[in-house]
């Protein structure tokens, strides 16, 4: 399918945040949890439109390699946008959002743009974070902030999109190297002739071999 | 794409609770009718798909007979069936069916569903299933399956997946196919898989991956790898200009994620496949490719020159033939002892060889030893390098062979090639049921001891010391121990032998190679290394001849044979070759990582290290002692052998202690010259190594190393010296770059995963490398790097005497008065003003000052004559500026005290307002006792950076006096002692004489330079400038005018005699500076917003742009 840009995302923080759930609810709303049921995944893709331009969002959620160094280092490298995640009904959460962060910006690259999302805005009765620490946090550190819900579906749509409006805006200032795709972004088939989406090379590995790509 | 709902009318007449058994049967009914994929029921099935996962996790949790029903049907062969389908848009079907699998795998939670999801195979065959793969869609959901289905692996899963009986493994061969794909999203998934796949620990499964895969998985990793580094190495050669700084960032860190990734796998300590994957790095990238790059480099140089350098190459090439037959471990034809190879055919064969340059080996070899900590590599590696020797090599070369040989025949030959298949073919060829696996490239995977009886035959051989250092908690997982038949494992056994030569002769048959040609030519190659190195060892006695006297063993004799031995070892000899800084510091850096990581890995053996870390005279004196006998002893038995008698072969190994010294020491003292190339990282590195270097193993240093420490020390002290000027930004700079410093301190993993500094070094910041990682450019960082050269050797020989440091950071004697605390104020000098904040708010508050902090007090309401702190701030970074409109009117700016090394930066700003005085009388009063007070709080500090770089004069008589007397007197600041005229004047005196000291470059640090009339004119002039200019007022520009000081008496006096009689502006005391300030410059960014935020450029704006 064809799009301007594509945009890897990750999504980190702690276990039963629900990264999943939102990463589900934004590529998938069927999911909408008429019943009790929530339901995440670890990968999805999107379509968007900004500016007119269709963007594709790939989102890559890192969790379960929490104990290899390896692959942390390297998903924080390949990505353009990072969605931080806490749960505001879960204090501790909160409190590992700084290692987090340290995390990100050690590893990623500093163009990175991060995204806090107090998640399950729905749990008002059990709320231990009060949104303007969430506020406060994300001034201080320079981060975007949002509260979401992945259950009612509140504000995920914004979330996943303001991030990629906001690392559009930085393509059109020159920021990023968009020729370099380990930042994260990919031009679509139709900017360049030559490196389409097809560069993959088949399946064999081998058979990559000359590509540069290692 | 997904939300296409509008098509699911509910015509079809389906059940209304979407979670039912009945849902289920209604779309499988649908999955029936719509076997065949077509444009018309695309929709249709995607959202049958969806349904499905849905439906399938609510049964999950609420009922089980909806997964009886799934597995029933057998519905997961419809899945299969349309994904079989080559229809035109099916890559829309097969992404959904993917994420609907996902979504299934995902979410499970029941034990049992999970089985009966994978219980009837159809999982693996949607894993063979050749999707589109050039759709990166489809490569993307694809592979995020084969991930989460790695995360849902244990002892019992397993099983559904590996196929003990067939050999089959489909989840991890057809993932590991795109180990190198183009996406990186796509080879971490692969990653992650595979570390998910070894740490499930199952002992047939793991044999299945080491015996049919591990080789051609390794060796393909290890030839991209490979590639990579190579693509690295151009980069670097292309790119003198940093250009292409962001490319190079990637190529680092890409390297880093395979080391990383290596050092992952060899950390979940499988035996079995860590020696594979331990002999796949050294044979194919690490030995051939790192280790060998640190010798091509010079051999190529060595084209034109003199007959030492001829016979260097030969050595070289010899150790480097020795060690692949070392390595390889087949007694080839050619004797591999031979030291005359010919040179034509070496040339040939550097030139087909592929290599990095040497400054990118170094870099890539010390990002090795800071990541990779397994035992048998790391130990491998530093013994070839440190050890490796020529004559080790013709004399161990043999029997390390015979012990090669006669347990593992190793098939992977020691270059860096490419493997011969494809990890693809290689993987399709071991799917068939033979058992064999040999391609030639591969090996034959007995080779690792699984079917062996006789292990413990060789296991014995192995110093339990030595494995247990070497192998950190190596936890098998099989019975059988395949350590002692690793090839590796030799190497390392080999290596122990070697140091012992009573286990030499106990285990090794005898040499049954004589080479008559080896004693003359080792022995012409000694002789000339002494005379070629004489020149070299004479620079480096110039740099330890003021140390070296006292000595029972002469320090030249030490040098000089270590010089001897080390031209014997092509590898240590590029190390320490390449700490010559007398050019620039690039190769040195990277020299200095190495040695810094290869001392500091966990899993390198002490012993090996002593060679670097432990004194060379302690050795020396104890083998011309004590183990004389046992030499002779050896000696008569080589002689019998008729082999060669490498000298190192005493008990010890040779010591390279001193030599290492000695050049560690030389960039240290090159670093105390104005104009040095040496950047500050690579001295705080050399400080480092040095220390432990002199420390030696019993942590002491000895008196010789001492006394070249406190000379180095004092030259640095001159440097700094030159840079001494009584000025605020000094004295800033000062204390600012001891702080930095505290705060950053060298961390090498961290330094080694910069690119920038694989480029040559630079001089400019706008190239944005860090100013410790660049040399100093303008004169304001050449202070800077000579202050903290300083620093760092200072440290130094406060480490090595074993002495605290007492002196810095520049302390205040007298302690700060906390906030809140309650001040006897009763005969103290307070005056009354009114702070006005911008915001408009005011307070009234008295103003105390003491000689390094200004106070403001309210009254205390329950004693009179005491106050509370409200506000604390140090007097020395005050800033004081008078109000254009208003004369009763002060702009004070007061910063926190900067307290022990958290004077952290940016300074942090208390308050920043307007203080209205009673009067303009008062306003001035208290304006000169601000400034005399941050002057002298100054002039302190001064003294003691004086005395630290031993400024001479600066404990002159004359000064010290006023060094000793505070402007007030203070048992605490409980008493604030009026301040009595005379004292005032006392002091001021002694500030105005002429006690122009000259330093040895000529810069005036003292000097009266006005008479009084001038200066009466000069303080007229200063007062209407400061006045005038006061918008862009440099006041450092203007005329100098010195303090003049009046007590508040006697201003009341002066007022009242001659009201007439312009009251002087105070400024600064000191003289004019001579360091050139630059008009404009770069300012740090917190110095930006400081100016910004008040547009009132002064003194403090021009000290912080540097
Ligand atoms: N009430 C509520 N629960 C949520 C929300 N998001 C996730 N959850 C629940 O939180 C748990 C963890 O969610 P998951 O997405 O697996 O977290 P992850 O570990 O971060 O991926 C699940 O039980 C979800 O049902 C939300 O927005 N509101
Ligand atoms: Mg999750």
């Amino acid at each position: 399918m064809a799009y301007a840009y594509l945009f890897k995302y990750i999504i980190i923080g702690d276990t039963g945040v629900g990264k999943s759930c939102l990463l589900l609810q934004f590529t998938d709303k069927r999911f909408q949890p008429v019943h009790d049921l929530t339901i995440g995944v670890e990968f999805g893709a999107r379509m968007i439109t900004i500016d007119g331009k269709q963007i594709k969002l790939q989102i890559w959620d890192t969790a379960g390699q929490e104990a290899f160094r390896s692959i942390t280092r390297s998903y924080y490298r390949g990505a353009a946008g990072a969605l931080l995640v806490y749960d505001i009904t879960r204090r501790d959460t909160f409190n590992h959002l700084t290692t987090w962060l340290e995390d990100a910006r050690q590893h990623s690259n500093s163009n990175m743009v991060i995204m806090l999302i107090g998640n399950k805005s729905d749990l008002e009765s059990r709320r231990e974070v009060k949104k303007e620490e969430g506020e406060a946090f994300a001034r201080e550190h320079g981060l975007v902030f949002m509260e979401t819900s992945a259950k009612t579906a509140a504000n995920v749509e914004e979330a996943f999109i303001n991030t990629a409006k906001e690392i559009y805006e930085k393509i059109q200032e020159g920021v990023f190297d968009i020729n370099n795709e380990a930042n994260g972004i990919k031009i679509g088939p139709q900017h360049s002739a030559a490196g389409g989406a097809g560069g993959a090379g088949g399946a064999g590995a081998g058979g990559a071999a000359g590509g540069g790509c290692c | 794409m997904f939300r296409s709902r509008s098509w699911f009318g509910g015509a079809w007449g389906r059940p209304k609770n979407p979670h039912s058994l009945e849902r289920l049967k209604y779309l499988h009914n649908i999955l029936c009718k719509n076997t065949t994929v077509s444009e018309s029921n695309r929709g249709t099935l995607v959202e049958s798909l969806r349904c499905i996962a849905e439906i399938l996790i609510w049964g999950d949790q609420n009922d089980s007979s909806v997964f009886d029903f799934f597995l029933e049907k057998n519905m997961l062969s419809y899945f299969l069936k349309i994904m079989r389908q080559k229809c035109g848009g099916s890559s829309y079907v097969c992404v959904q069916l993917l994420q609907t699998l996902n979504i299934l795998f995902e979410n499970i939670r029941n034990e049992t569903s999970l089985y009966y999801l994978l219980s009837n195979n159809h999982v693996n065959s949607i894993i063979v299933h050749k999707f589109d793969f050039s759709d990166e869609e489809v490569m993307a959901y694809y592979i995020s399956f084969l991930k989460t289905l790695s995360l849902k692996l244990n002892n019992h899963t397993i099983h559904f997946f590996y196929n003990e009986h067939t050999k089959d493994f489909p989840l991890y061969t057809e993932a590991i196919k795109f180990f190198n794909h183009s996406e990186s999203m796509v080879r971490i998934a692969v990653r992650t898989l595979t570390l998910n796949v070894y740490r499930v620990q199952d002992a047939s499964m793991l044999r299945f991956i080491r015996d049919r895969t591990a080789a051609p998985y390794f060796s393909n990793l290890v030839w991209f790898i490979g590639k990579h580094i190579l693509e690295l190495d151009a980069c670097v050669r292309n790119d003198a200009d940093h250009q292409s700084q962001q490319k190079l960032d990637d190529l680092v860190a890409e390297h880093l994620d395979h080391l990383h990734y290596i050092n992952d796998i060899l950390c979940l300590n499988i035996p079995d496949l860590n020696d594979v994957l331990t002999e796949h790095l050294l044979h194919k990238l690490l030995v051939p490719l790192y280790i060998y790059s640190l010798t091509s480099e010079s051999t190529r140089r060595l084209q034109t020159s003199s007959p030492y350098n001829r016979d260097h190459i030969q050595s070289i090439e010899a150790i480097a033939k020795n060690l692949e037959a070392i390595l390889k471990g087949k007694n080839s034809d050619h004797s591999p002892t031979r030291m005359t190879f010919p040179r034509q055919r070496m040339d040939i064969d550097d030139e087909s060889k592929p290599s990095v340059s040497c400054v990118v080996a170094l870099f890539l070899l010390s990002q090795v030893f800071l990541i990779i900590t397994h035992g048998p590599i790391v130990h491998a590696l530093a013994w070839i390098i440190l050890q490796s020797d020529s004559s080790v090599f013709e004399d161990g070369a043999t029997k390390i062979l015979e012990m090669y040989i006669s347990n593992a025949k190793s098939n992977v030959k020691l270059e860096f090639s490419k493997p011969q298949l494809s990890l693809e073919k290689a993987l399709e060829s071991s799917s068939g049921h033979e058992r064999d696996y040999t391609t030639p490239e591969y090996g034959d995977p007995k080779r690792f001891g699984y079917d062996d009886k006789d292990t413990d035959q060789s296991s014995c051989d192995l110093d339990p010391e030595l494995v247990s250092t070497s192998l950190p908690s190596t936890s098998h997982i099989s019975e059988s121990s395949s350590i002692a038949n690793d090839s590796t494992e030799d190497l390392v056994t080999q290596i122990h032998s070697i140091k012992s030569d009573v286990t030499v002769k106990a285990n090794m048959p005898d040499s049954p190679l004589p080479d008559s040609g080896i004693d003359s030519c080792s022995s012409k190659t000694t002789s000339e290394f002494n005379n070629i190195t004489d020149e070299e060892k004479q620079k480096l006695l110039g740099v330890t001849s003021t140390v070296v006297l006292e000595r029972a063993v002469p320090i030249e004799k030490i040098l000089e044979r270590e010089n001897r031995e080390i031209a014997k070892r092509p590898f240590l000899k590029t190390i320490l070759d390449s700490l010559d800084c007398n050019e620039n510091d690039y190769k040195a850096l990277f020299a200095l990582c190495l040695l810094f990581a290869l001392i500091n890995n966990k899993g390198v053996n002490t012993e090996l290290l002593d060679t670097l870390l432990c004194p060379e005279t302690e050795d020396q004196m104890l083998d011309s002692s004590k183990s004389s006998s046992s030499q002779t002893e050896v000696r008569s038995e080589r002689n019998d052998q008729n082999t060669p008698t490498p000298s190192h072969s005493n008990q010890k190994m040779q010591s390279f202690n001193a030599f290492l010294i000695a050049k560690l020491m030389a960039i240290a003292n090159l670093s105390c010259k104005p104009a040095s190339k040496v950047r500050l990282v690579t001295l705080e590195l050399s400080v480092t190594l040095v220390r432990i270097a002199m420390q030696g193993a019993s942590g002491v240093a000895g008196a010789r190393h001492i006394t070249s420490a406190e000379a180095l020390r004092s030259r640095a002290a001159a440097l700094a010296r030159n840079f001494y000027k009584c000025d605020d930004i000094f004295l800033d700079m000062f204390e600012d770059e001891y702080c930095e410093m505290s705060k950053r301190p060298l961390n090498v993993e961290w330094l080694c995963m910069d690119a920038a500094i694989l480029l040559p070094p630079t001089r400019t910041p706008m190239s944005g490398i860090a100013f410790a990682k660049r040399l100093p450019s303008g004169e304001i960082e050449r202070a800077r790097r000579a202050i903290r050269t300083f620093f760092l050797i200072r440290d130094l020989y406060l480490k090595l005497t074993g002495k605290q440091e007492t002196q810095l950071p520049l302390t205040n004697l007298a302690p700060f008065v906390q906030v809140g605390e309650v001040l006897d104020l009763n005969d103290s000098d307070l005056i009354s003003c009114d702070i006005i904040q911008k915001d408009g708010t005011w307070q009234h508050r008295f103003l105390a000052v003491d000689n390094i902090q200004i106070i403001l007090v309210e009254p205390d309401k329950q004693r009179l004559g005491w106050g509370v702190a409200k506000l604390v701030g140090s007097l020395q970074d005050l800033e004081i500026q008078g109000d254009k409109e208003d004369p009763r009117c002060l702009h004070l700016t007061i910063h926190k005290p900067r307290v022990g090394a958290s004077g952290a930066l940016p300074r942090t700003i208390l308050l920043r307002a307007k203080f209205k005085f009673d009067d303009h009388i008062r306003s001035m009063a208290a304006k000169q006792r601000l400034t005399k007070g941050r002057t002298k709080s100054r002039q302190k500090k001064m003294q003691q950076i004086g005395r630290l770089l031993e400024v001479s004069g600066i404990s002159a008589p004359a000064m010290a006096p006023r060094h000793n007397r505070p402007l007030f007197s203070r048992p605490g600041l409980t008493a604030i002692r009026r301040s009595t005229g005379t004292d005032g004047d006392e002091t001021d005196r002694r500030l105005r004489r002429p006690s122009a000291h000259m330093l040895k470059d000529g810069i005036v640090v003292y000097r009266e330079r006005t008479t009084s009339r001038e200066r009466l004119v000069n303080e007229l002039i200063n007062l209407s400038v400061s006045r005038s200019s006061s918008a862009h007022g440099s006041r450092d520009g203007s005329p100098r005018s010195r303090s003049e000081e009046i007590p508040l008496e006697d201003i009341r006096r002066n007022v009242a005699s001659t009201s007439a009689t312009p009251v002087v502006a105070v400024t600064q005391s000191q003289p004019s500076t001579s360091m050139p300030l630059p008009k404009m410059a770069a300012s740090s960014s917190e110095e930006t917003s400081f100016i910004s935020s008040e547009s009132r450029p002064k003194r403090k704006g021009l000290i912080e742009t540097i």
